[in-house]
């Protein structure tokens, strides 16, 4: 979400909800039960349009927000899932072609792009308190994912 | 020949047990295993779309459940990031 409060000015941004990548009726995964993340496939719109609710909602999500029909037509197009990065430039061209998630799921190459070119938008470190040690703060925050 | 196929068997077996094994630790677990290979990978598409391509248009549903509307109409004035994904 930095990445889009650092460049909202700037682009569009566009979250497009898909299938789900570990429901409890096919893979799901231990961190799922650990963070409360547990729904089954969705088998009609309304259940995905629910599940994107619960989403937005429990991270006060910002980023416009679309979800794909049941026909999968966006993953289906855009090859997304589980989960994908793309930038669209205004001629309507893919301007940047994300890898497949997770281990190729990079934000940090989108705020390249960014950055490449509106600028780079740097973060001032938290002012130091008088108990901090004399050691310099780390720069940049680390990108975050969406 | 009876021996020839007995040992190809036998060898074909023990590809099958490793790669099953390297899969356990690549994925963690024997269930990870599984649903890696159930669930993920006939979905893991890399897709034809390149740098240069025309972006697909396609007609998305809005958080109300209700109202559409076309990728396309988002594009034009400016840049627009796409991120796909789901909560689980």
């Amino acid at each position: 979400m930095q990445i889009y409060n650092d460049y909202k000015e700037r682009v569009d941004f566009l979250t497009v909800y898909v299938r789900e990548a570990h429901p409890t009726d096919e893979w799901q995964m231990k961190s799922n039960v650990k963070d409360d993340v547990c729904y089954a496939q969705p088998k009609s719109l309304e259940q995905r349009v629910a599940i994107a609710k619960d989403f937005t909602t429990r991270f006060k999500y910002p980023l416009p927000f679309g979800i794909d029909d049941m026909n999968n037509l966006a993953d289906a197009a855009y090859s997304a899932w589980p989960e994908r990065l793309y930038i669209i430039d205004e001629s309507g061209r893919i301007a940047y072609r994300g890898g497949i998630g997770p281990f190729n799921y990079k934000p940090a190459e989108v705020r390249d792009w960014l950055a490449s070119r509106y600028g780079v938008v740097k973060h001032e470190p938290p002012p130091a308190t008088a108990a901090a040690p004399a050691s310099p703060a780390p720069a940049a925050t680390a990108d975050q994912k969406k | 020949m009876k021996r020839f196929l007995k040992w190809t068997a036998c060898g074909l077996a023990v590809l099958v047990v490793a790669a099953f094994a390297g899969l356990c630790f690549l994925a963690g677990s024997p269930k990870d295993a599984y649903g890696m290979v159930r669930y993920a990978l006939p979905h893991m598409h890399r897709g034809t779309l390149k740098v240069g391509s025309d972006a697909p248009d396609v007609r998305l549903v809005a958080l109300d459940g209700e109202s559409r509307f076309h990728i396309r109409e988002r594009t034009g004035a400016r840049p627009l990031v796409l991120v796909f994904g789901s909560f689980t």
